[in-house]
């Protein structure tokens, strides 16, 4: 009993050894050792080059939010609320309410972000989304109107990382839009004598949705490997980062660049948007359920 | 509410919006009248408790807590290297508190403010005496708590204590105990458990008590608003009876998640 309990923890400790050495050389080479599985065609989690982690979307489980969504792709873990509030619109824009997207990652999701300000990254990714969904008319802001030049809605669309492992714009921007979706705004009404705006509390209508933009992020690792939807380790790693946003009938909404520009010319980047049309049309077509 | 910062770090809105108005004919007729017993749930009963260990896999441990309406998410990271010249002999508990935007009734402007600080040192205050702090020297652990969502302040310390400990025990850093914290509230003459939001609104004084089941102490006893001595040491011994039934859930969860670590 004891010889074999002993011979078992002697191959385990082995293998817990080699495991050991292999977590040593990641964090001291992490280049290296991503090399290492390019060459062998595939990468350290297990996918190969063109795979996309599971995306689970939950929406509306947030009572005090408007509209919510939790979104998890791999480990990644987004949550979005949608808070709205009533606020004179601008004078140059009287028909116009506001759409307000942040995103916050905060020092809980990952050991490289610090306490305090938003760091450069998250208001890089801010600034994105908000572009992209000012871009793709999720919502009109027309629509958001609720006495021209008096009272209008403000849609607050805050999103916490909860676990960066990578990936936060598509994450983000598929909880955004499924938060959105499943907003109900107050019935509002206007009224001149008192110059208030009262809600109702019993009347609640859905938000009118235009497009539902998803994103496909992609990697471009020693300027010729594509790798899709990159984790948090491959992510330092990059050279480039390609985002392409698909629309709900499949087609091109925008396509974004980030980092050293890409090498192999417009070839790479005809590939990531077929790879991106082609995983829509697999896995992401009715992933905001049914419109 | 009128909030007129503009915030360079952020996409900003108008420049000042206020939360939606109700009409008044619509108030809700469930408003509660004095003598009436608790709507939902026996006077001692506390609300049912989710508690998962290890899910946020990129911290050393993590905790996620929902009390139906209460949803809390918390991550340690530790220990590691304090960042002060200052030789520190015992380890740091540094806590910190963020509640979502969207957590609140009314909505919460991102900048840290006096609430989250309060709440944080309270938990930290619940936490302190349970960490072997003394094996730690010149380190810091950080415990990030994120409310996602809020139904109750007392509430949320309460639950807030739950996921950090479950965290720490997650992180694996050595503990004298499980902390386990509950709350209770003095509503006319009752005393009412884990009181939620409006609750909280119509009772009289809530008191908050953490404490460690294992060894039979209790770390941190929190208690505001106007209640008689006898009823506070009512609702300290409620609490401490609670504590030990929490202590257990913590436990379960602690145990499901071991042979995935």
């Amino acid at each position: 009993m004891a010889a074999t309990s002993a011979s078992a923890s002697s191959s385990s400790n082995s293998a817990e050894q080699d495991a050991l050495k292999a977590l040593t050389f990641q964090r001291l080479h992490p280049k290296t050792y991503l090399e290492r599985f390019v060459a062998e065609d595939i990468r350290p989690d297990g996918r190969d080059f063109d795979e996309w982690r599971d995306v689970s979307l939950n929406v509306g489980s947030i009572s005090t939010a408007d509209g919510s969504a939790l979104v998890r792709l791999g480990s990644t873990t987004v949550v979005c609320g949608v808070k709205a509030e009533i606020a004179e619109p601008e004078l140059d824009r009287p028909q116009e309410g506001f759409l307000v997207p942040n995103l916050d990652l905060p020092a809980i999701c990952s050991p490289k972000f610090k306490p305090g300000p938003p760091t450069d990254e998250a208001q890089v990714l801010s600034d994105r989304l908000n572009d992209v969904l000012v871009s793709s008319c999720v919502v009109s802001t027309t629509s958001l109107c609720i006495e021209p030049g008096k009272a209008a809605w403000v849609l607050y669309v805050d999103a916490t990382c909860i676990n960066y492992d990578g990936n936060a714009f598509d994450a983000t921007l598929l909880a955004m839009v499924a938060a959105l979706k499943n907003t109900t705004l107050p019935k509002a009404t206007y009224n001149e004598e008192t110059k208030r705006t009262i809600c109702s509390r019993k009347i609640r209508e859905p938000l009118q949705i235009g497009r539902l933009p998803t994103s496909f992020s992609f990697g471009i690792f020693d300027g010729t490997h594509i790798l899709a939807d990159p984790t948090s380790f491959e992510e330092p790693l990059l050279d480039t980062t390609v985002s392409v946003v698909i629309d709900e009938s499949g087609g091109l909404t925008s396509v974004m660049q980030l980092g050293l520009g890409i090498i192999g010319g417009d070839d790479l980047l005809n590939k990531c948007i077929d790879a991106a049309k082609d995983c829509w049309r697999k896995t992401r077509k009715g992933v905001y359920g049914a419109s | 509410m009128a909030q007129s910062n503009f915030d360079r770090r952020r996409i900003n809105g108008p420049d000042e919006s206020y939360q939606p108005l109700f009409e008044s004919e619509d108030e809700r007729e469930t408003r509660w009248k004095a003598g009436e017993p608790r709507k939902g749930r026996a006077a001692r009963d506390i609300r049912p408790i989710f508690l998962k260990a290890g899910l946020i896999n990129q911290a050393n441990g993590s905790a996620y807590i929902e009390t139906e309406k209460t949803k809390i998410a918390c991550a340690v990271y530790g220990p590691r290297q304090s960042k002060t010249t200052v030789y520190n002999e015992k380890g740091r508990l540094n806590v910190e508190v963020k509640f979502a935007p969207f957590s609140c009734t009314r909505r919460r402007v991102p900048i840290r403010d006096a609430e989250d600080r309060s709440v944080a040192v309270q938990i930290q205050q619940a936490l302190i005496p349970a960490v072997r702090l003394e094996l730690l020297p010149k380190s810091t652990i950080d415990i990030f708590v994120t409310i996602i969502e809020n139904d109750g302040i007392e509430g949320c310390i309460a639950a807030g204590s739950v996921a950090a400990s479950v965290a720490l025990a997650d992180a694996g850093i050595e503990m004298l105990g499980l902390v386990a914290s509950s709350s209770a509230a003095v509503v006319g003459k009752e005393i009412w458990m884990d009181p939620t939001e409006e609750e909280g609104h119509i009772a009289s004084g809530s008191l908050v008590l953490a404490g460690m089941p294992a060894l039979g102490t209790i770390t941190s006893v929190w208690q505001s608003g106007a209640m008689a001595p006898d009823e506070a040491i009512k609702c300290m011994e409620a609490c401490q009876e609670c504590c030990a039934d929490v202590h257990s859930v913590m436990a379960q969860s602690l145990l499901e998640n071991a042979p995935n670590t």
